[in-house]
């Protein structure tokens, strides 16, 4: 018994010092920041920078108050859950027709995946290129085909669909890739027994694939909807915000509280109620989408 | 000779390489700099330092504005500052009133008589980097913006001169205007907006009561006029949202706009974008007073910087009238030396001088409100003000009021 108990402790010791750098690199570059973090956002001022004095609850309560912080998290909520939304969708749609027979699958595949692996800085400018609207090549092809010219991130109401669209573009091929990946993970015996009942195409895609590919769907939605609701770069680079703050994301705001106002313990508060904001957000997914299918 | 022997004196010649390099061990001396602003003149400037300081590399880095101030933000933050960074107007305030720059009163002391600094800078460029008598930052380059037009597309519209006023201005962008074209390009940076504001009489920041003044009667009158010339005129178009403010200046080299409002910091674009351009510069406007925007970059040296000696001497060099005149000649950027002003080969430019003309009147709308601390907050509040008068055809005074509202909150708030 004794010698299964030092056994025992000799394995856990292994496993700790394997684990060893992974915890390290949690500590550092995760609970560090998130502690710094939330210890900043109880200063006033520059608490990593400069002068600052503390102030308890204060930034928290002036965030609630602010309404440009309600408008931008409201404007967040909305790019998020239809960037997630067009996103999955049609990337459910399009891994089930190329998982099929399809004539150069893999192409069409390659196509649609390549927009994912540009930095956005690129696909910022050549999208920034294309629907400029007195010069860009979208407008020239509108005005060739008689149709009245857009300008498409000049105007409020057309600026944040045009980001979702372009950030859908980008993303679409990964979550294409993903569902394929497990789309070929369902046993074929699925299909061809619901085959020999009758089932149509339409209905082994509802009855099999859709509850199957649950999981897959809530690791894709986990992860598209936190990668939203932080996203900078889409606004700083395409339209800076405008116009008149039609696409002032909640990410750029805080960034512009930090980096331009200097007002850095704000935006530290700012930070850490969108983390809550996340948790809360992921923890609603895991409740409503989380549902394991069993035949 | 004995192995002892030959060891012993191997030994000693080691240490004496090790004791040459290390009298001679490698310094690096980090600059941040503007990307558009690195010019051969500059270039040959820090050759020359590393000639003169053997064993020292200056580290020349280039960023736009927006990136530069990140990178600035998280530097001091994790106590990597640069030794010497070049500011785009507003910073050397803000960052000095929270103790972050070294004030340059020492090495004035030392080496002003010789550099001619203060008495030979503009007096507001020297003001503008000094608070309670100490000198933050020193002026590298001093600009304003005024009007810059196509001297062709007038002419075919039948104007031969430039126009002096509002009135004026705005039948020429009317008549120039036709299909793909148009008569004025506005600019979506909000900064472009406040030559309107102080040619009608008004001001953005009334420093004797601590609010801003973008509210008052004149000041929405000036933005109504912009917004009338794109909306109800249609002899400009809405300017393209985003983070850069070359826009107006894309559309002026392609001859599809008739006039701009810029500063030197376009001359450089525009002759090498479309060399055959027919275009000139021209007086700012007057309509109850002739008035513009003055900019323009500052140099400071970092409370935390490793090497402030040497970046003290890296920009005396970087601000003599010979580098002025090397900097500027070629690449059209105007310089704050009087005796740069005085130049015969700047006065004889016929671009620079014309850009030089403006300097007197310009104004540097941050100066007082950078002094507040809230500076950033304000021109975010007042960008937002005028993007929602441009972009959603809103009423000028209304929105003006409604942004103003907050901005004084947010002056008021500690």
């Amino acid at each position: 018994m004794r010698l299964l108990n030092s056994r025992k402790a000799r394995e856990a010791g292994f496993a700790y010092i394997v684990l060893l750098p992974a915890i390290a690199y949690f500590l550092v570059y995760f609970f560090y920041p998130i502690g710094v973090e939330l210890w900043a956002s109880f200063f006033r001022g520059q608490p990593l920078i400069g002068q600052s004095e503390f102030a308890g609850f204060e930034n928290y309560r002036q965030a609630l108050m602010d309404p440009r912080v309600r408008a931008a998290f409201g404007r967040t909520i909305v790019f998020a859950t239809l960037g997630t939304f067009c996103t999955l969708v049609p990337a459910l749609f399009l891994a089930a027709i190329l998982s099929g027979p399809i004539k150069a699958a893999t192409t069409i595949r390659a196509i649609i995946f390549f927009p994912y692996i540009i930095s956005f800085v690129i696909v910022a400018l050549m999208w920034k290129s294309l629907l400029d609207p007195y010069t860009g090549m979208l407008n020239v092809l509108l005005s060739f085909l008689d149709l009245p010219t857009q300008n498409w991130l000049s105007t409020p109401s057309t600026a944040l669909p045009t980001i979702i669209a372009i950030t859908v573009w980008k993303d679409i091929g990964y979550a294409m890739l993903i569902y394929i990946a497990a789309i070929q993970g369902i046993p074929k015996e699925l299909y061809e027994a619901a085959e020999v009942d009758g089932a149509s195409p339409a209905q082994r895609f509802r009855r099999i694939t859709i509850p199957l590919l649950m999981p897959t769907t809530l690791f894709l939605a986990v992860i598209s909807m936190i990668a939203h609701l932080q996203d900078l770069s889409a606004p700083y680079l395409l339209t800076g915000g405008g116009p008149a703050e039609a696409t002032r994301l909640y990410a750029l705001h805080v960034y512009e509280v930090a980096f331009l106002e200097l007002n850095i313990g704000y935006a530290s508060a700012l930070s850490f109620l969108m983390f809550i904001a996340i948790l809360a957000i992921t923890f609603v997914q895991f409740r409503f989408l989380n549902r394991e299918v069993v035949y | 000779m004995k192995l002892a022997d030959r060891l012993s004196r191997c030994i000693a010649v080691a240490l004496c390489l090790y004791g040459v390099g290390g009298a001679a061990r490698a310094e690096t001396l980090k600059v941040y700099w503007n990307a558009g602003h690195a010019y051969q003149a500059y270039a040959d400037v820090i050759k020359k330092f590393e000639s003169d300081h053997p064993g020292w590399t200056v580290e020349w880095g280039r960023f736009q504005w927006p990136d530069m101030r990140t990178k600035l933000v998280a530097d001091l933050s994790v106590g990597n500052a640069p030794d010497l960074v070049a500011e785009p107007g507003g910073w050397v305030p803000e960052f000095a009133l929270q103790g972050m720059i070294t004030p340059l009163n020492d090495f004035v002391a030392k080496d002003g008589k010789d550099l001619g600094y203060p008495q030979d800078w503009q007096d507001f460029s020297v003001d503008r980097n000094t608070i309670d008598g100490k000198y933050y930052g020193i002026q590298l380059h001093l600009t304003c913006a005024t009007l810059v037009y196509n001297v062709d597309m007038l002419k075919e519209a039948g104007f031969h001169k430039p126009p002096t006023n509002w009135q004026e201005f705005r039948k020429v962008a009317i008549a120039t205007s036709k299909r793909g074209k148009f008569g004025f390009a506005p600019n979506q940076v909000a900064t472009y907006y406040t030559p309107w504001i102080y040619q009608n009489g008004g001001a953005l920041y009334d420093s004797a009561a601590n609010k801003v003044a973008f509210d008052s009667p004149q000041s929405a009158q000036a933005i109504q006029f912009v917004a009338d010339l794109i909306h109800k005129d249609k002899a400009a178009p809405l300017p393209v949202a985003g983070a850069d403010y070359e826009g107006p200046q894309k559309l002026f080299t392609a001859g599809r706009a008739a006039m701009i409002l810029t500063g030197p910091w376009d001359v450089s674009p525009i002759k090498t974008g479309n060399p055959k351009l027919n275009w000139d510069v021209a007086p700012s406007l007057t309509e109850k007073q002739q008035a513009t925007m003055s900019g323009g970059v500052s140099l400071f040296i970092p409370k935390t910087a490793k090497h402030p000696a040497e970046a003290w001497d890296l920009l005396k060099r970087f601000v003599t009238l010979e580098t002025e005149l090397a900097a500027s000649l070629p690449n059209g950027m105007t310089m704050p030396r009087k005796s740069w002003a005085a130049d015969p080969k700047v006065k004889a430019d016929p671009v620079l001088g014309k850009f030089s003309q403006c300097l007197p009147y310009a104004v540097d709308s941050s100066a007082k409100l950078s002094l507040t601390g809230k500076n950033a907050a304000v021109q975010d509040l007042f960008k937002a003000a005028i993007q929602d008068i441009l972009y959603n055809d809103k009423p000028a005074q209304e929105v003006l009021s409604d942004y103003a509202g907050r901005a004084n909150a947010a002056l008021g708030h500690k």
